[in-house]
């Protein structure tokens, strides 16, 4: 029997993939959120985890860009 | 990459506005009524908002902005252009100087060294004023006012170091502090310290400035560093001029010396020696030319210009060499006046007046020395000095390199320097330690009128592979993630293909640095490339060196840091930097010097010549590590002097196959566990003594002359010296495995 899972296409490069991976893996496993690695570029992931992913990546984002300070 | 958030980023903006507003309402009047009572938030905006500045009528024709707070905006394209920015990088601190538009800014210490170059306070507020387009803000004229109108008062012309102390006891009563007995001098320090204005001081100083006649009393040579502080606009306030009266020096012999007649100064270094010595005195102060801009010539100059014994301190033994090269090829000066004091050679000081190169290091050591140098050093000690030439000035604000100065006895002090700044911020010590810069030079022009190369700048960008990038992410490896992000197999790739390209297609010269030692040997191995790091003996680097600039088959050499300063390779013309000592500015611009001196003929590299760039340097960086935060920040002294980085993404090309190395994920995989397999200290930074931001060369230097080293029996050296590492990776950091031929054969059997 098919069976349907609602979720979030997540396509990216490389090493943003391998960093959602990673940031999953840091959860406990009941608030881990990857349904399935598709492939390195693409994953597939509870639709709820969009916002968290979002601000996890503009943080590790902006550590490491600098702005010079005025 | 474009799907980065930047929104959550916070904001620091309106914390400082709220301070910078309250600081207008106080001592402002331009600003003052209806826009302080707006939105607090605008604070930033309305800082800048100069619409109260009243334009003069022919402003099209003047060149400046003068703001209220010190801040000088210059047009570079204004016809007026060459005179504004002569007369402003007397007076202001350059801020930022891109192509179109310089900023400067006006500081007590600029005003200071403005003064001691010979401007008055009136010639420094009418000439502003001629060429501002504005009218001068109330503001600025009192602060100008305000910071030059004591300088100079006080003129320490060190006529006789050496005469006793009796005018200056006699002295003591009548001017107190300024009389600058050595413990007046550090009670009142003591006290005050912080705040500028002590009420008994000032009433001091007021008595003793009204006195017109000239004294002249002597100071206790360890004391003078202090007395000078004092005497600084955030202390007393009363700046001293530091000069010497070389011609009429009649005590110190004079030293035979001149210029060759083909050594030709440039306009821009025979402006920097007018400044040095404007009234037929020396003073004492720095100067700030790019690195290749031919800053020797004029330390030589001023050597020979003075013509009495001179010192002159490099950072290490190979510059020493350089500079006493430079002596000779530029003045008339003979081989037995001139000798070198290092730890390899200890030449020794021949009639009574002579130059002699030594480095910071072999001054200030403090330990025991071999009888030969303890000899040499006392006489160094002995000796006044008619000129302390100092190379490289950035590295002395260091505790020991004080020593130097405190040590030795010199008139006049000259610092060379290409990059005045540091980290750490130590910078404006130079104040009192030596003395204002006399002269800086803006690169940008230099460029144009082709005296040093026109130099492309790109940081690559190297995306990180998969594999190296979950074990960046690691919690595990946080100790490695500089070695991850270094020994990423596509940044390798991008040097490989880099080195490549400029070797068969340009014919270039490359100069390959990594900080990491881990990264240094691994690329160099694997590209077959020869290396020097901190412990490559002197003569090793010698030959390397020799080798690089002389044959044809190698083209390119891998260096670790020790390469930065002042090791002269006018040959090279690219610098791929793959690893870097986190985000020191200085280290950036150093690195871009070593390849500055300008190649090839004058009228191919002036503004509109055959060759657009002559000269390259790329800085790999690994996308989403560390690196990039770093890169960025390393890169605004650059900025400053307004060069641009060029962006590249794609390198090594797609269509790149197995003709570079680690093509494979199997190669790369074993890349991998090689890196997470090293000790945490092999994949660490080189660590090289003294090494806070300082000089490189130290330990190699310093040790080479005691016993213990020499024997191998002093543990950090025997590390640093282990060439097992080189071949046998990275756990094998003891012993040297020798060659089992030369062993000696009552040993030959047990060890095979």
């Amino acid at each position: 029997m098919v069976n349907a899972v609602k979720g979030l296409f997540i396509s990216c490069d490389i090493p943003m993939a391998q960093f959602i991976i990673n940031y999953d893996n840091s959860l406990p496993a009941s608030q881990r959120f990857i349904i399935h690695v598709l492939d390195s570029t693409h994953l597939f992931v509870q639709p709820h985890a969009a916002e968290m992913i979002r601000s996890a990546i503009a943080e590790f984002r902006d550590q490491n860009s600098y702005e010079k300070p005025t | 990459m474009g799907h980065g958030d930047k929104g959550g980023r916070p904001s620091k903006k309106p914390k400082f506005s709220a301070k910078e507003l309250a600081h207008v309402e106080d001592d402002d009047p331009y600003y003052g009524g209806e826009d302080v009572d707006d939105d607090p938030r605008d604070g930033e905006g309305k800082k800048r908002d100069f619409t109260k500045l009243e334009l003069k009528p022919d402003h099209a024709n003047r060149p400046l902005w003068a703001c209220a707070d010190g801040r000088i905006f210059l047009e570079t394209f204004s016809a007026l252009y060459k005179q504004a920015y002569d007369f402003l990088i007397a007076i202001a601190e350059p801020v930022c100087r891109p192509e179109s538009m310089h900023e400067y800014n006006l500081t007590p210490h600029s005003l200071y060294a403005a003064v001691s170059v010979g401007l008055e306070t009136e010639t420094i507020i009418s000439v502003l004023n001629k060429l501002s387009k504005t009218k001068l803000p109330k503001e600025m004229i009192e602060f100008i006012h305000g910071s030059t109108a004591n300088y100079g008062k006080v003129k320490l012309v060190l006529k006789t170091l050496l005469k006793d102390e009796v005018i200056s006891r006699a002295r003591l009563n009548s001017e107190g502090s300024r009389g600058a007995d050595d413990f007046t001098i550090s009670k009142t320090m003591g006290e005050i310290g912080a705040g500028p204005s002590d009420l008994l001081n000032e009433a001091e100083l007021a008595a003793a400035a009204e006195e017109k006649e000239t004294h002249a009393f002597e100071i206790d040579p360890s004391q003078v560093e202090n007395v000078k502080e004092r005497c600084l606009p955030n202390a007393l306030n009363y700046p001293m001029l530091e000069e010497y009266d070389f011609r009429n020096d009649t005590v110190n012999p004079d030293l035979d010396m001149e210029l060759k007649p083909q050594a030709q100064p440039r306009p821009y270094q025979e402006k920097s020696l007018s400044k040095m010595f404007g009234n037929g005195r020396a003073r004492s102060g720095i100067i700030v030319l790019p690195c290749g801009a031919g800053k020797s010539l004029v330390g030589v100059s001023a050597a020979s210009r003075i013509r009495k014994s001179c010192l002159c301190l490099a950072t290490n033994a190979v510059s020493v060499d350089q500079w006493a090269f430079q002596f000779k090829l530029w003045s008339t000066i003979r081989d037995d006046q001139i000798c070198r004091f290092t730890s390899d050679s200890k030449e020794r000081f021949r009639g009574n007046a002579g130059v002699v190169v030594t480095t910071y290091n072999m001054v200030a050591f403090g330990g025991k020395r071999s009888e030969e140098s303890e000899k040499i050093i006392e006489e160094i000690r002995n000796r006044e000095w008619g000129l302390l030439l100092m190379d490289e000035v950035h590295v002395v604000p260091a505790q020991m390199f004080r020593k130097v100065i405190s040590i030795t006895k010199s008139h006049c002090k000259l610092g060379l320097t290409a990059t005045l700044v540091r980290e750490d911020e130590r910078i404006t010590d130079l104040n009192f330690l030596i003395g204002p810069k006399l002269y800086e030079a803006n690169w940008l022009d230099l460029v144009k009128g082709g005296f040093i190369a026109n130099v492309q700048c790109a940081e690559v960008w190297c995306p990180m592979t998969k594999e190296f990038f979950a074990e960046y992410l690691k919690k595990e490896n946080s100790k490695k993630k500089q070695a991850l992000y270094v020994m990423n197999p596509n940044k390798f790739r991008a040097c490989e293909f880099l080195i490549r390209f400029h070797e068969q297609q340009r014919g270039d010269k490359i100069i390959v640095f990594a900080d990491n030692l881990f990264a240094l040997v691994e690329y160099a191995m694997k590209l077959r490339k020869p290396m020097i790091y901190g412990a490559t003996s002197h003569v090793e680097r010698t030959k390397i060196l020799e080798a690089f600039k002389t044959s044809r088959d190698v083209n390119t050499i891998f260096l670790s840091k020790v390469g930065d300063n002042s090791i002269d390779i006018p040959e090279a013309n690219v610098i791929i930097q793959i690893s870097s000592h986190a985000g020191s500015r200085r280290q950036e611009a150093q690195r871009l010097g070593r390849i500055l001196r300008a190649k090839g003929r004058l009228q191919d590299r002036m503004a509109g010549g055959k060759e657009e760039y002559n000269a390259f340097f790329y800085s790999l960086v690994s996308m989403d590590t560390q690196e990039m935060y770093y890169s960025t920040k390393r890169q605004q002294f650059l900025i400053d002097q307004g060069y641009s980085f060029k962006i590249i993404t794609s390198l090594p090309p797609p269509d790149s196959g197995p003709e570079l190395n680690y093509h494979h994920l199997n190669d790369q995989l074993s890349l991998l566990s090689k890196v997470l397999s090293a000790g945490d200290d092999a994949v660490g930074l080189e660590q090289l003594e003294e090494d806070a931001d300082d000089i490189a060369l130290h330990k190699a230097r310093r040790f080479s002359g005691s016993m213990s080293a020499m024997s191998g029996a002093n543990g950090m050296v025997y590390m640093e010296y282990s060439t097992g590492r080189n071949k046998f990776g990275k756990g094998q950091i003891k012993g040297k495995p020798k060659d089992p031929a030369k062993r000696h054969h009552l040993f030959k059997k047990r060890f095979t």
